[in-house]
C-alpha cells in the first residue's frame, strides 16, 4: 500500500532516532544495570544472554565500602564549591565583557576561550606539578582550585552572552532615575541574567562531577572524587564488573536526576553562547 | 557609544575582569607558560640553562612518535564517525516536531555522562564475554577484537559515544533555523529528501557542522581516561604518555615538550579553523540572504555561528 509523503517520513523518522538511541543508549545502560544485579552464586557466563539469577550483593558491598559515602559527599561538595565560586568570579568579567567597549577586547575574549581549546590534560599535569610543590596536591581545595580552571571558561561565555541579550536602555533608564553603577547591576542586571546563571551552573556542576583527568592528576590518591574511585574500579588489577556496575549507577543517578530536572536548560542555545561562536 | 551616564574608567573596566580573567592567568595562564618554557629545561645538576634535550627526545624516539599519531588519529577518528553519524540524525530530527522533542530531550543524556562510564559501557558490551558477543555466538557470527585492540576501535566508539550527541546538538540547531519555507519550496519543486539535505540544509549549516567538528577534536584529541581504560597497551597516546612520564618516571622536560606539542596542535587547529570560516563566509553571505531566516522563538545558534570571529 502506498504510503503518503508525511507516513513515510514518519517511518524514516522513527527508524533512524529509535535505531540510534535503543542499541546505543538504552541497551548498554540495560546491561550495566543487570550486571549491578549480579549473583555470584550463581554468575553470569557467556553465552547466557541475560543472568539466570539477581542478587543485590554489589549494592550490599559497595553501601558497606565505608569510603564510598563521604565520597559521593566529597562530590557533591567539591561540585557545588565549584559552582558556586565560577558564578562569583565570571559575573564581574562577564559584565565588562558585554557592556562595555575596550581595547585589548578581542584578546581577552581569546584568553577567556583558550582554556576550551587547549587539552585539559596539559593543564591537568602541569598545575599537578605545581600543587605538589605548594602543598596542595591531595588537598580538596586543591582539587576545587584546579576544577575551576575547566568551568570559568563556558560560565564568563555563557553569562556574557545572556548580559549582552540586556537591553543597554534598561540600566540607563536606572542610573537616569538616580540609581548608583552598584545598585543597576545589582537591582537589573544580576536579576535578568539569572536564567544565564542556572544554565551556566547546572552545565558546570554536571562538568565538575563527572570531571576525571584534573581532580585525578591533582587529587589522587589522598582525595578521590567519585569519578576518580570508578576509575580504581576499573583500571585496577582485577575488574570487578558488578561492583564498577553499582559505582557507575552511583555516578550517573545524580547526573541523570539534575538532566531530567534541568531538561529544559540544556537548550541548544544556551550551548551555542557558550560553544557556537568561537 | 553611550557617552555621559553609561562611560566607564578604564580602572573600572580593569576591575570588573580581574576576578575572571586573574583566575585564568594564575591557574591557566602561568601553568601553560611553565609548560612551554619548561620543555627546554635541562635535567640534573649542571644542565644548561635553555636545552633541546626534551625535544630531541620526543622526535626521536619511535615510542613517542608513535604515541603522536595515535594522538592524532583518537581525535580525528571520532570525530569522523560522530560527523557520520550526527548529520543524518540532525536532518531526522527536522522532519517532525513531536518526534524531534522526544528525542530531542533523551540523546543528549550522554552529555551529562562521564567518559569514565562511557568507557565502561563500551567494556561491558563490546568486550570479550560482553553483551554483543553473547548475541552474535549464537548467530555464528565472529567479533574481532574491539576493547584494547590495536587500532583503538573500542577507545574511538567510547569518544564518539559522547561527541555524537554534542555535534548533534549543535548541527540540528544550526537546521533547526533553516527557513521551513525553502525546504517547502523545494519538496514542491520536486526535490527528494536527499537533494534537500545535500544541497540545503547541508550547506547552511555548514557553520554549526564546522565549530562541531573543531571542538569534538580538540576534545578527543587530549583524552585520556579513555584511551587509558580501552585503548592499546602499544602505541600509547601523548595524553598517557605525559602521565606516566611525569608523575611515574619524574621526566618533566618531556612530558613539557609532549603538551606544548599538544596545545600547538590544538591552537593550529582552531586557527585554520578561523581561516576556513573567513574564507567560507564570503560565499556564505550570499547564501544566507537566501535562506537561513532565523525562525522567531527558534534557537539562535546559527546567528552566534555565523558571526564573524575577526
Amino acid at each position: 500500500m502506498a504510503l503518503s509523503h508525511a507516513q513515510r517520513t514518519q517511518v524514516w523518522v522513527g527508524v533512524g532516532l529509535y535505531g540510534y538511541l535503543i542499541p546505543i543508549l538504552a541497551v548498554p545502560i540495560l546491561v550495566v544495570a543487570l550486571w549491578s544485579f549480579y549473583d555470584p552464586a550463581v554468575g553470569w557466563f557467556p553465552p547466557d544472554i541475560l543472568p539466570r539469577s539477581l542478587s543485590v550483593s554489589a549494592w550490599k558491598e559497595v553501601l558497606a565500602d565505608r569510603q564510598i559515602i563521604p565520597t559521593f559527599f566529597l562530590s557533591l561538595f567539591v561540585s557545588t564549591v565549584v559552582t558556586l565560586l565560577t558564578a562569583v568570579l565570571a559575573f564581574p568579567t562577564a559584565w565588562a565583557l558585554a557592556q562595555f567597549p575596550f581595547r585589548l577586547k578581542r584578546v581577552v575574549e581569546i584568553f577567556v576561550l583558550a582554556p576550551m581549546i587547549v587539552p585539559g590534560i596539559v593543564v591537568a599535569v602541569s598545575l599537578g606539578e605545581v600543587f605538589f610543590s605548594l602543598k596542595l596536591a591531595g588537598t580538596v581545595f586543591g582539587v576545587i582550585l584546579v576544577q575551576t580552571v575547566g568551568t570559568l571558561p563556558l560560565m564568563i561565555r555563557i553569562l556574557a552572552a545572556t548580559l549582552e541579550s540586556i537591553p543597554n536602555e534598561l540600566i540607563l533608564a536606572a542610573r537616569t532615575l538616580g540609581a548608583s553603577p552598584r545598585a543597576a547591576v545589582m537591582r537589573i542586571a544580576l536579576p535578568l541574567a539569572w536564567p544565564g546563571f542556572m544554565a551556566g551552573g547546572l552545565l558546570n556542576f554536571i562538568a565538575s562531577f563527572e570531571e576525571f583527568e584534573k581532580s585525578f592528576m591533582v587529587g589522587a590518591p589522598k582525595v578521590q572524587t567519585l569519578a576518580v574511585r570508578l576509575w580504581a574500579y576499573l583500571g585496577g588489577q582485577i575488574l570487578v564488573l558488578p561492583t564498577a556496575a553499582v559505582v557507575t549507577f552511583i555516578l550517573l543517578i545524580p547526573m541523570l536526576v539534575i538532566f531530567f530536572v534541568a531538561e529544559r536548560v540544556m537548550r541548544e542555545d544556551v550551548m551555542a553562547a557558550g560553544l557556537g561562536k568561537l | 557609544m553611550s557617552k555621559g551616564i553609561n562611560t566607564v574608567r578604564a580602572s573600572t573596566i580593569a576591575l570588573l575582569l580581574l576576578p575572571g580573567v586573574g583566575y585564568l592567568v594564575l591557574f591557566f595562564g602561568l601553568p601553560l607558560a611553565r609548560v612551554v618554557l619548561g620543555s627546554f629545561a635541562g635535567r640534573g645538576k649542571d644542565a644548561p640553562l635553555a636545552t633541546l634535550d626534551a625535544w630531541q627526545q620526543l622526535f626521536a624516539n619511535p615510542v613517542y612518535l608513535d604515541g603522536l599519531w595515535f594522538s592524532l588519529w583518537l581525535g580525528v577518528a571520532p570525530t569522523l564517525l560522530s560527523l557520520a553519524v550526527s548529520l543524518p540524525l540532525s536532518a531526522l530530527m527536522q522532519a517532525n516536531e513531536s518526534s524531534r522533542r522526544f528525542f530531542g530531550s533523551l540523546y543528549r543524556i550522554p552529555l551529562v555522562v562521564p567518559g569514565i562510564v562511557a568507557a565502561f559501557l563500551v567494556l561491558v558490551m563490546l568486550d570479550r564475554g560482553g553483551m554483543l558477543m553473547r548475541i552474535l555466538t549464537p548467530l555464528g557470527l565472529g567479533l574481532p577484537k574491539l576493547v584494547r585492540d590495536p587500532v583503538g576501535l573500542g577507545a574511538i566508539l567510547a569518544s564518539s559515544w559522547k561527541t555524537i550527541p554534542f555535534m548533534t546538538l549543535i548541527i540540528s540547531g544550526s537546521m533547526a533555523a533553516i527557513s521551513k519555507d525553502v525546504i517547502a519550496a523545494a519538496r514542491t519543486l520536486g526535490a527528494s529528501r536527499l537533494v534537500i539535505l545535500l544541497r540545503i540544509q547541508l550547506p547552511l549549516a555548514r557553520p554549526g557542522i564546522t565549530a562541531a567538528v573543531l571542538l569534538s577534536f580538540i576534545g578527543s584529541l587530549g583524552s585520556f581516561v579513555i584511551p587509558n581504560l580501552l585503548g592499546p597497551t602499544y602505541p600509547l597516546p601523548l595524553s598517557v604518555h605525559m602521565w606516566s612520564e611525569g608523575f611515574q618516571k619524574g621526566n618533566w622536560p618531556l612530558v613539557y615538550a609532549m603538551g606544548t606539542l599538544l596545545s600547538v596542535m590544538s591552537i593550529a587547529v582552531l586557527l585554520a579553523y578561523y581561516f576556513l570560516i573567513g574564507f567560507l563566509n564570503r560565499g556564505e553571505a550570499e547564501a544566507q540572504r537566501l535562506g537561513a531566516r532565523p525562525r522567531a522563538g527558534a534557537s539562535r545558534a546559527p546567528e552566534a555561528l555565523n558571526a564573524n570571529p575577526a
